[in-house]
């Protein structure tokens, strides 16, 4: 081939080899147009996603406080221990490497639990941080590039175990609470929190307490470290609320139940403004906050003392002798049992056309008893004829007047309606059918009737104030603004002043001379209206002897007070249970009188 | 000096080095608006500019009948550099590509992107009276054994891109159409061997070019943030130093083999455009050089050096842009990287040696 021949094709295949790659060059640009000129927008939108994050930022918690705003829950800022949200399947080896190298722990729950998609990028591991552990880990924080330290704003119970059943706790969010929270469409208020309420009122008035989150747009880089914040919305904290509770009677009433179990409630007769609300044994509401262990929570389930029970709403209690004034209304209502009548009590009652006899507490009897001497001395004998005659149907009506039976509808969680027990409720339960016997013990507060503190508290001061129309409830202010009192349907007095009247004096005569309760009344400057009650746990055989010391501690009956002050004016009504105490009078009522004293003669804590 | 100066101007093809000027100027400028790692960067790449331009001058100054004679060993000496790496190559990402004397890295698979066709030009000037089907697959056989060792390195783009300049002077030494078409066949006949072949890193990244958004975070991630850079560009870009994907580190290699991404992002299709331009250009002087040189060795080579040049372009702006695999190759005058810069401007001072000495080798 010569050189001439060689440069003829030469330049004809450069030629169409520049044809060429001027062609393969137009693929590229033809992309990149497309890329830039027709999906700009798109890309746009993927590159502002790729490097702008929205983190929400959690709400601070409303606190809680007493009338007198003495603080009961808090914030506390803590240094809490979070892990990259998608390292969290690391988290056994990283537990076992923070436990050998830096003797930190971390939550034992928080493992077992899914992680909450509401949580911000981090999931924190362990809430509270001591200073020591801060240090020991920013000195190694190089071993752990999973981990990081946030501070965050941390529930805080300053008064510790005391009144924890009304302010109730917190605790992580955990799947049934965000399926709750989708349900009530909730979860963009949930967004970076990490705990709800879950007893007392702080679930009941979660809502106002919780606050709206806000958000922080920021710019991230590929390894999600922040590099400007584009913009910030301010979380709205949540509302403060003032509770009508005087924690200084709080005190007072936890202190004088001391080890035993049972529980006060003081109202307010003239407005239903719940005073004192106090549930013993009692818990640590802190210890929820930071994941319980198994251990403690086992032990606030112990069997005996059932200390995460709110007995004040959820103990269910037979009322006993304090349910005789109710019961006395019922007959008098009735035109029954009006003064002058009066029986003579030989200790013991016959079922008219029976066998059958039932005892009075007291043997040998009261000698000559009217209503006003029946509730004073608690005559059982005066109330097993008085219930036979009356009948179930007619004191029910009573007794539902007085909201026994059903929920007080207070501000709380957990409330549970009580009972009162009828023909048709045996028949359903047990499939038998009622005795006449059923409705005489009935009458003395045994048998099915179940109550709770609460509804005798309840139950008191519309005795101790007829007219009140008002329910029992907890909240006194939001944010300092006072709350609007929310009104029952029945507004009018049913029950006449002379009957009340009759009802009154006995309660009057409990602790004055001869009365159930006569050592209460002789160190008081104020006379009281109250009724004491002893509820048995268990039948006593008839003719069976009952002996205390031998029992045990368990089956003792619970011992019941209730009581209002002063009686002609009262301002303040209470009812106390102390279970498996024995007497009523002379358990639970030295209960009451204290918390009374520093009611109504203003005695400092 | 004066005279030192334009003996140095008439020895440079003015047009085709304001071309490399200008595509180097603005490799500088976008190196410069990134934010990461600054000034380092700057000062190593000029550091690079130079000892290219060192090289530059003395090949301007080589009479290319030496480049021609020392063909044959230049080659054999950097296929046995190849073999060199297999054995004691730096090993990174699981592939050995980089040979360590001291402080200075060398690629041999760079160095065969010229002696290659140095190689091939030179058996076709050698033998070209004889130019028959055997010296084609003599060629084809030369061509071969780079290309197996490039590779297994493994480095599939810089195998394919010196087995391409290779074959393109085969091409143009006159090989007739119905080999060239009757061997497209066989290749692609082949192909599902080359695929068993391929190593699994490698097929992930050819799946994932066909959609990289089935695994964002995996094998596509660099591919999906290499288009959102250059998409998010649009028509008159960021602004210089603005492009977030670079900034924030979204974008892996900004300143070596996705420079041409960075680019994009913040100067828009308007600064693509230029860019291509002056590719297109650089190419279109090449062709016009080669056109006019005399020897067929001299021909050959230029072409072959400015398709190499034209390839490695192509390639890395396809890459980037989602038209091809990550091969992780760098964009030539542009990306930052000793090794690219010195063997781009060492074939641009080959061609305007040849330039020079048009008739010395013409026989």
């Amino acid at each position: 081939m010569d050189n001439y021949r060689f440069k003829y094709f030469f330049k004809k295949r450069i030629q169409i080899l520049f044809v060429f790659l001027i062609v393969l060059l137009l693929i590229p640009l033809l992309k990149i147009f497309y890329l830039q000129i027709i999906q700009f927008d798109r890309f746009t939108a993927l590159s502002k996603n790729n490097s702008i994050k929205i983190i929400p930022i959690p709400p601070k918690r409303g606190m809680i406080l007493d009338r007198n705003n003495i603080i009961l829950a808090d914030n506390k800022l803590v240094y809490s221990l979070e892990i990259d949200r998608a390292f969290f399947s690391d988290l056994d080896e990283i537990r076992v490497r923070l436990k050998n190298e830096l003797n930190i722990d971390i939550d034992i729950d928080i493992a077992d639990k899914k992680i909450n998609y509401l949580y911000e990028n981090t999931v924190p591991i362990n809430f509270n941080l001591t200073p020591k552990e801060i240090a020991s880990f920013i000195a190694h924080q190089y071993l752990f590039p999973k981990l990081i330290i946030k501070q965050r704003f941390i529930r805080d119970y300053p008064q510790g175990k005391s009144s924890a059943h009304l302010i109730g706790f917190i605790n992580r969010i955990n799947d049934k609470d965000i399926s709750f929270l989708e349900r009530e469409n909730l979860t963009n208020r949930y967004l970076g929190s990490t705990h709800i309420g879950k007893s007392g009122t702080e679930k009941f008035y979660e809502n106002l307490i919780h606050g709206f989150p806000g958000f922080k747009e920021i710019e991230v880089d590929a390894k999600q470290n922040v590099i400007r914040t584009l913009q910030e919305k301010k979380p709205v904290p949540g509302k403060a609320i003032n509770l009508t509770i005087d924690y200084r009677l709080q005190k007072i009433a936890e202190k004088a139940f001391g080890e035993k179990k049972g529980a006060l409630v003081a109202i307010n007769p003239k407005n239903s403004e719940v005073l004192a609300y106090v549930s013993q044994p009692t818990f640590n509401p802190a210890l929820f906050t930071n994941g319980i262990s198994h251990e403690s929570w086992a032990n606030l389930n112990d069997k005996n003392s059932r200390a995460m029970l709110d007995r004040a709403v959820a103990g269910l209690y037979p009322p006993g002798s304090t349910l005789k004034p109710f019961v006395a209304l019922a007959a008098l209502t009735n035109d029954i049992r009006k003064p002058p009548f009066s029986i003579s009590d030989i200790g013991y009652f016959k079922m008219p056309g029976s066998s059958k006899v039932f005892r009075d507490w007291k043997r040998g009897g009261h000698g000559t008893v009217d209503i006003i001497k029946a509730i004073s001395v608690s005559c059982d004998t005066f109330f097993y004829g008085l219930g036979l005659e009356l009948g179930i149907p007619k004191l029910n009506k009573v007794l539902d007047d007085f909201n026994f039976g059903k929920k007080t509808e207070i501000d709380i969680d957990g409330e549970k309606s009580g009972l009162i027990a009828n023909k048709a409720w045996k028949k359903k339960k047990f499939n038998e059918s009622w005795y006449a016997g059923e409705t005489a013990i009935t009458a003395i507060g045994q048998g099915f009737t179940l109550v709770t503190p609460l509804q005798l508290a309840n139950a008191t001061a519309k005795l101790a104030n007829p007219s009140l129309s008002i329910k029992p409830h907890l909240l006194l202010s939001i944010d300092g603004i006072k709350q609007d009192k929310q009104e029952v349907k029945e507004k009018t007095q049913i029950y006449s002043d002379k009957n009340l009247k009759w009802i009154k004096t006995g309660m009057m005569n409990v602790t004055k001379e001869g009365g159930t309760a006569a050592f209460l009344g002789k160190k008081s400057n104020y006379q009281m209206a109250s009724k004491t009650g002893t509820a048995q746990l268990f039948g006593l055989k008839i003719d069976e002897e009952y002996n205390e010391d031998i029992l045990l501690d368990k089956l003792k009956d619970h011992a019941l007070f209730i009581t209002y002050a002063p009686a002609n004016d009262p301002n303040i009504v209470i009812a106390v249970i102390v279970e498996n105490g024995g007497h009523g009078g002379s358990v639970a009522g030295p209960i009451a009188k204290k918390v009374l004293d520093a009611y109504l003669e203003n005695k400092k804590l | 000096m004066i005279k030192v100066l334009e003996k140095y101007k008439k020895r440079i093809d003015i047009p085709l080095f304001a071309i490399i000027f200008f595509i180097i100027l603005l490799g500088l400028i976008t190196l410069s608006g990134s934010n990461l790692d600054t000034s380092n960067i700057i000062v190593n790449q000029v550091i690079n500019i130079f000892v290219g331009l060192i090289i530059f001058t003395i090949l301007i100054f080589t009479n290319p009948r030496i480049l021609f004679s020392y063909a044959p060993v230049l080659f054999l000496i950097t296929i046995f550099l190849l073999i060199l790496v297999h054995f004691f190559g730096v090993e990174s990402n699981g592939a050995k590509r980089w040979l360590t004397f001291g402080v200075f890295n060398l690629q041999p698979s760079e160095l065969m992107k010229i002696t290659l066709p140095l190689i091939i030009a030179w058996l076709y000037q050698q033998y070209q009276n004889k130019i028959t089907l055997s010296l084609h697959f003599i060629a084809i056989f030369l061509i071969c054994i780079p290309f197996y060792l490039v590779l297994h390195q493994p480095d599939l783009g810089t195998s394919i891109m010196i087995a391409f300049s290779g074959f393109l002077i085969v091409f143009l030494a006159g090989i007739s159409w119905r080999l060239i078409l009757s061997s497209m066949i066989v290749a692609i006949l082949c192909s599902p061997l080359i695929w068993i072949n391929l190593l699994t890193y490698q097929k992930n990244r050819i799946i994932n070019m066909l959609d990289p958004f089935v695994d964002p975070l995996g094998a596509g991630y660099h591919t999906i943030q290499s288009m959102i850079a250059i998409g998010s560009g649009g028509g008159f870009g960021k602004g210089w130093g603005e492009g977030s994907q670079t900034n924030l580190n979204f974008l892996p290699e900004a300143n070596t083999d996705f420079i041409f991404a960075v680019y994009s992002e913040e100067f828009g299709f308007f600064g693509v455009i230029i860019i291509f331009a002056l590719f297109l250009l650089l190419i279109f002087r090449i062709f016009i050089l080669a056109n006019n040189m005399q020897s067929i060795f001299s021909k050959l080579l230029t072409i072959s050096l400015g398709v190499s040049i034209f390839s490695a372009i192509f390639v890395n702006i396809a890459m980037v842009s989602g038209l091809v695999p990550i091969v992780g190759l760098p964009l030539p005058f542009m990306s930052y990287g000793g090794t690219s810069m010195v063997v781009s401007l060492a074939s641009i001072g080959i061609i305007m040696s040849l330039n020079n000495h048009k008739t010395l080798i013409a026989n």
